[in-house]
């Protein structure tokens, strides 16, 4: 019987939650800004997601998608409460997570010893992309049935290996079973992003761990006040949203049912998911869609090995400006897939997704190489 | 349908005869628009009365049950009242749990274009509400230069201008309890503000919470931040 008596009754049973105590000893680095605090945000919207997206599991039928969704809506008590959380908890989450993605791109903070963190948050963006498609797909609006059933069409032609895979995920062409598929998929690679969240949080300690503060603070109640303050802000603005502008960003078009003999006029999907579905758009074949989408993803896991200056190296003027308008084209390949009036759109579509890669596979290595000289 | 239902809504207005439709019409304008709108309840009651005598012999509204009226004034009497006065495919008459009575359109009826369902059809067209009601006030004699196809109406409110139903709303189709005057304009603003209750009927609760979660959040915001600040300061 050698129990260490020092230890809880938890810790000498359990002992890898305690490794996490001492979280608050005066370690951190004194004055982060309020953007530091973003992956606490993720957490929480993610969080609100999966407490919301499990209340309306219960009531979403797959047979009948849209009708279920609207019976939540109007008969389940304060059900269009709680679809509010999880619309505009995507939204949320999605903005808080682009505005993560762009800072750490704009501090160059993926550079070593920050790899990991900045793989697990592409990650955990590209995680983002599929369970936000998912659910778009699950909300069966006459918009989404085009885009799920492009998808599924899609993916069950195709040849090979692909073809395997897609058949797998969609079982056959759209049609009766497929949101059903859907729904399952949807609900556990949400519990992947959690996953990921984890191993995200754990390789973010690690590195404050190894990071000598001048000024240590400890964290209570130097940061806590903030991350307080963060949240307070974020459920502001996320109240702002949710309550007036509950549908700020989505197709209009998708608020009626789907039906299968008519497409609508604007194909458009979330803003969240619009920049990658501008890319896919380019491309004239599945495949060629599929690669794109990757091919943007696996850019972003490439940074810390595309960016040619040494870790501690400053940001010169030149990569700054290119940060200006890598987040203009971003926007601008959201907006080009949104737009049908504009005729042009198409020609823009191409060429925004031409200096997407034109940054990160020549501009970046070019000046990064340049500004450490 | 329409002599049916004129009485039984004579009887249930909540709103009295001496209260007439404040003008809404000039400029046209409904109170549930904005960042802040609610319902006009009593526009709300006309529009469900025209719908139901000049709308729901073709469209369906099947979102709906007649237990939602309530949230329009209706007391559960009345609207029980008007549920029952519906017959439903099988004979019976309807109650407050069962959705509003499909429309039995034969598919060939209109030349192949179904009418479509009502229910939330003001949040899938932009600017619902004018759009409706440019739609129902849109009827014109075709121009010269316009073909009209078989079976096709002009109307000025409709993307490519031919549409296959005919003008459903004329003016005095319906008679208001309130005394509101029915005319064209009236009838049209009212079926729009009763189809945007339909496809939004959560609007009103809505922008009540949304008011008092956003002040909450607004000071416990500024709060949060003072504290912060204080914090910073003292650790030095
Ligand atoms: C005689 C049957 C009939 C009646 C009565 C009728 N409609 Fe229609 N309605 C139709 C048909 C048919 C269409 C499809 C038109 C088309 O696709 O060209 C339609 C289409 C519509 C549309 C959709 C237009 C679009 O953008 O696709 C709206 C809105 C509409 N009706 C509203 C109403 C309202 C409000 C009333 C009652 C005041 C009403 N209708 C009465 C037959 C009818």
């Amino acid at each position: 019987m050698s129990t260490d008596v020092k230890k809880s009754w938890l810790a000498s049973r359990l002992p890898c939650p305690a490794k996490e105590t001492g979280n608050c000893a005066p370690t951190l680095e004194r004055g982060a800004p309020y953007l530091a605090r973003l992956p606490a945000l993720i957490t929480g919207a993610a969080l609100l997601l999966l407490a919301s997206g499990f209340v309306l599991a219960v009531y979403y039928n797959p047979d009948h998608g849209f009708a279920s969704i609207q019976f939540i809506a109007r008969n389940v008590n304060s059900g269009w409460l709680i679809q509010g959380f999880h619309a505009t908890g995507a939204t949320m989450l999605f903005a808080a997570v682009y505005l993560l993605l762009f800072r750490d791109i704009y501090r160059r903070a993926y550079t070593a010893p920050g790899e990991l963190v900045w793989l697990l948050r592409v990650k955990l963006f590209a995680l983002l992309l599929l369970v936000g498609w998912l659910g778009y797909a699950l909300s069966d609006g006459a918009v989404a049935y085009w885009s799920l059933t492009d998808a599924a069409n899609a993916a069950t032609g195709l040849g090979g290996a692909a073809g395997v895979v897609g058949r797998w995920f969609f079982g056959g062409p759209n049609g009766a079973g497929t949101l059903a598929r859907l729904e399952v998929f949807h609900a556990v690679l949400a519990l992947a992003v959690l996953g990921t969240l984890g191993a995200h949080r754990c390789a973010t300690r690690a590195l404050a761990r190894q990071a000598k503060p001048k000024h240590p603070v400890s964290c209570h109640p130097y940061y806590t006040a903030q991350t307080f303050a963060a949240f307070a802000v974020f459920a502001l603005i996320f109240a702002v949203l949710m309550f007036f502008a509950p549908h700020y960003g989505l197709n209009p078009l998708n608020r009626a049912a789907a039906d299968s003999l008519i497409i609508p006029a604007v194909l458009s999907p979330p803003w969240y998911l619009a920049p990658v579905s501008a890319v896919a758009s380019v491309f004239s074949t599945t495949l060629g869609s599929i690669f794109g989408v990757i091919a943007m993803l696996a850019v972003l896991a490439a940074l810390p090995w595309l960016d040619r200056s040494s870790p501690a190296g400053k940001r010169g003027l030149v990569y700054r400006l290119l940060m200006g308008l890598l987040l203009l084209d971003v926007i601008g390949l959201g907006w080009s897939v949104s737009d049908p009036a504009c005729t042009i759109s198409g020609s823009l579509t191409v060429f925004f997704t031409i200096w997407y890669f034109f940054h990160f596979l020549v501009l970046t290595p070019l000046v990064t190489a340049l500004e450490a000289k | 349908m329409r002599r049916l239902f004129a009485p039984l809504l004579a009887a249930g207005l909540l709103f009295s005869a001496a209260a007439h439709a404040e003008d809404t019409l000039t400029p046209l304008h409904w109170q549930s628009q904005g960042s802040f709108g609610s319902f006009d309840k009593a526009a709300v009651q006309r529009g469900f009365l025209v719908y139901q005598s000049a709308c729901a012999s073709c469209h369906s509204a099947s979102a709906l049950h007649y237990r939602d009226l309530e949230a329009l004034g209706f007391s559960p009497e009345q609207a029980a009242g008007i549920a029952a006065s519906v017959k439903l495919a099988n004979g019976a008459p309807a109650t407050l749990d069962d959705t509003f009575k499909p429309a039995a359109v034969p598919a060939s009826a209109f030349g192949g274009a179904l009418p479509p369902d009502l229910s939330t059809i003001e949040s899938a067209r932009p600017h619902g509400l004018d759009y409706v009601y440019n739609l129902l006030t849109g009827y014109t004699a075709a121009p010269a230069s316009v073909t009209l196809l078989p079976g096709r109406f002009y109307n000025t409110g409709y993307p490519g201008q031919q549409i296959a139903m005919p003008q459903p709303l004329k003016g005095n189709d319906v008679v208001y309890a309130d005394g509101t005057a029915a005319t064209l304009p009236q009838e049209a603003s009212d079926v729009s503000a009763f189809l945007a209750w339909s496809a939004d009927p959560n609007l009103d609760e809505r922008h009540e919470i949304g008011v008092r979660a956003v002040l909450f959040l607004l000071f416990l915001s500024i709060i949060a931040i003072a504290t912060k600040r204080k914090i910073w300061r003292e650790t030095a």
